[in-house]
């Protein structure tokens, strides 16, 4: 039982999730730098990459608002 | 325009994440993304059977060869 409680603490600690989306297919790298700019400033930023242009937040509404408001 | 996959992030050490990668492998329905080596996107309706058969997989790892024995001596 001991055993058990261990490996439950183990695996929690281990491993860390997160729901939210993903973001990809930037027009280009200034676009995703201010995408990720803007995300991280308003504190949805979980995770990027600049090498694949990637990045994963925790909510997209205000992303999606913030990248209509940059097209008109 | 960029476009967004919803799903759950899972931020784990290498060793972890390869088990994780072994278990997709078999009906590749876990994982949408392999994002680096300590970061996957994973399906929602996934993350509970995956930390089920994370935790099985783990009891196996970490299991003595030799059962402990009861007394201390």
């Amino acid at each position: 039982v001991v055993d058990q409680i261990r490996l439950w603490q183990l695996e929690n600690e281990r491993m860390r999730t997160t729901a939210g989306y993903l973001f990809r297919d930037f027009e280009s790298p200034a676009e995703f730098a201010a995408l990720t700019a803007y995300a991280e400033e308003i504190g949805v930023l979980v995770w990027k990459n600049e090498k694949k242009n990637l990045f994963f937040v925790s909510k997209y509404e205000q992303l999606r608002d913030y990248l209509k408001s940059r097209k008109k | 325009m960029p476009r967004a996959t919803g799903g759950i992030l899972i931020e784990c050490e290498p060793a972890i994440k390869s088990i994780i990668v072994h278990l997709d492998s078999v009906s590749h329905d876990i994982i949408i993304e392999d994002l680096d080596e300590q970061h996957l996107l994973v399906r929602p309706n996934m993350v509970h059977l995956l930390k089920q058969k994370l935790e099985e997989r783990l009891k196996e790892t970490y299991r003595p060869e030799e059962p402990l024995a009861d007394s201390d001596g």
